[in-house]
């Protein structure tokens, strides 16, 4: 929690990118957080092999909503198959949060999410 | 009630560094040194399997087992300690009844009436066995207030309910359930009752004969025991017709090739080598609780209820559930915010060394209903103070300033 005190972090938190509904997405999956029941869900816009857009959204907490956040941020405009390489530790690296354990399986909601839409194409 | 802090070596830990508050009490309590030291003690001086050898070892390990049987029937007022069967918690104390006594005693058509405040355990063990025999499964709602009123459970009730399974305290509400009364009405109607106590004997008095029941499961580990042991009582006549859970050794008289003769009760349902430890454990936890009084824990309790209430009332934005009285809860009370997620309080709570939980609780089917998003449980026992409740209100206060 020392780590969302952290600005940009907090900035993240209260003004998440890519949150809502698109319409008419390619793929919509929803994931639910095993340890606490929470659910992300994460919409995709594919084009030609290449995600154009992403969303996601759902009751979720502060590191959920972070790591979705800069999920999305971090696939839009890549293609299926570079997104298929990324592994979760990718992501917490990006979110950079030093989680504990428990908050790792908050962080890791939205991969699933990822990695289950991907799995469909 | 006398100072028991020093009793709990943990409580002089630090987490953060801050010394540590430990309000996840309904998860699982602490430990004080009286229970570690006798599980110390029997390994150190008489470990040994039980009804088993003719050595002095062996007799002396099956004394203190059979003697810690007997605490706990005391404790929780049984007829006799052969009804005191040892599990491993709750949870496997509701399966052994859904799995050996529901098939043997319902039928396709018959109902199980359950309520809608119930933990997974007491929800998905008769979800199973009723699937299995075609039985149906209906729920009594709480009210307004989180509680159970019998209005409720005799609308409830027909011709075709043959079980009434319910928890005698609520892990999410605190509610205490009107157990007795329930069985008042079910036995009317010739209607068994099988109680979860998980929540209810580290807190309430019980004494199982007057309240009426059939069944009272509960775990060691939420009331000052160790983790791995846990009892179902049940009435001796019940226990008499009841299906062995598991079959093996020790709990039979006689075996040849062909089939087996039963042991007497409770031998018969503790196939295997039992978990002597933890119900000596046990025995030392329920003496621990008597010496200081189930009335003093309990008062002491409704003094933090109304304290915490109070100051919780204060806080904008808050939804706090279950009833508004503190004399209807056991020692916890949960709330939500709506913008705010339950776990970045715990989070942030955790940093000053406060130790809630955050989540569903094993409740989802409650939460859902409730249409309430996940919450923070604030769990207390005999060792909690006002001035950590203090610490822990200044705390979801610096949450809220950080979080929203
Ligand atoms: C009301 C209730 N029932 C059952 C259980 C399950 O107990 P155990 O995990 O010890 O088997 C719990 C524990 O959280 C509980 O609170």
């Amino acid at each position: 929690m020392h780590d969302i005190k952290r600005d940009e972090i907090m900035d993240l938190y209260k003004n998440p990118h890519n949150k809502g509904y698109m319409s008419k997405p390619t793929v919509s999956v929803s994931k639910k957080n095993p340890m606490c029941g929470d659910e992300v869900n994460l919409q995709l816009k594919i084009d030609n092999g290449i995600i154009t857009d992403a969303k996601f959204d759902g009751n979720a907490c502060s590191v959920s909503i972070i790591s979705s956040s800069v999920l999305t941020d971090y696939i839009i405009g890549k293609s299926i198959n570079e997104v298929k390489k990324i592994k979760k530790n990718d992501l917490l690296k990006l979110i950079d949060m030093n989680l504990s354990t428990s908050r790792i399986s908050c962080a890791s909601v939205v991969f699933s999410a990822l990695q289950n839409a991907l799995e469909d194409l | 009630m006398k100072d028991v802090r020093k009793d709990f070596p943990i409580l002089n830990r630090t987490v953060n560094g801050s010394p540590l508050i430990y309000l996840d009490n309904a998860a699982t309590s602490q430990k004080p040194k009286e229970v570690v030291d006798k599980i110390v003690e029997y390994y150190y001086k008489y470990n040994s399997n039980v009804h088993r050898g003719i050595h002095t070892l062996s007799e002396e390990s099956t004394e203190m087992y059979e003697g810690a049987r007997k605490l706990i029937s005391d404790f929780i007022g049984a007829d006799n300690p052969r009804e005191i069967l040892f599990t491993k918690g709750t949870t496997e104390s509701l399966n052994r009844i859904a799995e050996r006594w529901v098939p043997a005693n319902l039928k396709r058509g018959d109902v199980i009436l359950l309520s809608d405040l119930e933990h997974h355990s007491n929800i998905i063990p008769w979800q199973k066995a009723a699937e299995r025999i075609g039985a149906e499964i209906n729920y009594i709602n709480t009210d307004d207030n989180g509680e159970i009123t019998i209005e409720e459970v005799k609308k409830m009730i027909s011709d075709k309910v043959k079980l009434i399974s319910i928890s005698h305290a609520s892990n999410v509400l605190g509610t205490i359930v009107p157990i007795k009364e329930i069985c008042k009405l079910a036995h009317d109607k010739g209607i068994y009752v099988c109680v979860d106590g998980a929540q209810a004997a580290p807190h309430l008095k019980i004494n199982v004969q007057s309240l009426g029941c059939d069944f009272y499961a509960f775990s060691s580990h939420k009331m000052l025991g160790p983790m791995g042991v846990g009892v179902l009582w049940a009435k001796e006549k019940i226990l008499k017709e009841l299906e062995p859970y598991e079959y093996g050794g020790g709990m039979i008289d006689e075996v040849s090739f062909k089939n087996a003769a039963w042991a007497e009760i409770p031998i018969r349902f503790e196939a295997g080598t039992p978990n002597v430890s933890g119900a000596v454990g046990l025995g030392a936890a329920v003496t621990y609780l008597s010496n200081i009084g189930m009335d003093n824990i309990r008062n002491h309790e409704i003094e933090l209820s109304k304290y915490l209430l109070e100051g919780l009332k204060e806080i904008k934005g808050i939804n706090i559930i279950g009833p508004r009285e503190a004399d209807k809860r056991t020692g916890l009370i949960s709330f939500y915010f709506l913008n705010i997620h339950s776990h970045d309080i715990a989070s942030v709570l955790n940093t000053l060394g406060i130790a809630v939980r955050s989540g569903y609780h094993c409740a989802m089917p409650l939460h859902n209903k409730l249409n309430i998003p996940s919450t923070v449980r604030v769990s207390y026992y005999l060792y909690n103070t006002k001035e950590e409740l203090n610490t822990l209100l200044n705390g979801i206060k610096k949450a809220l300033d950080i979080l929203s």
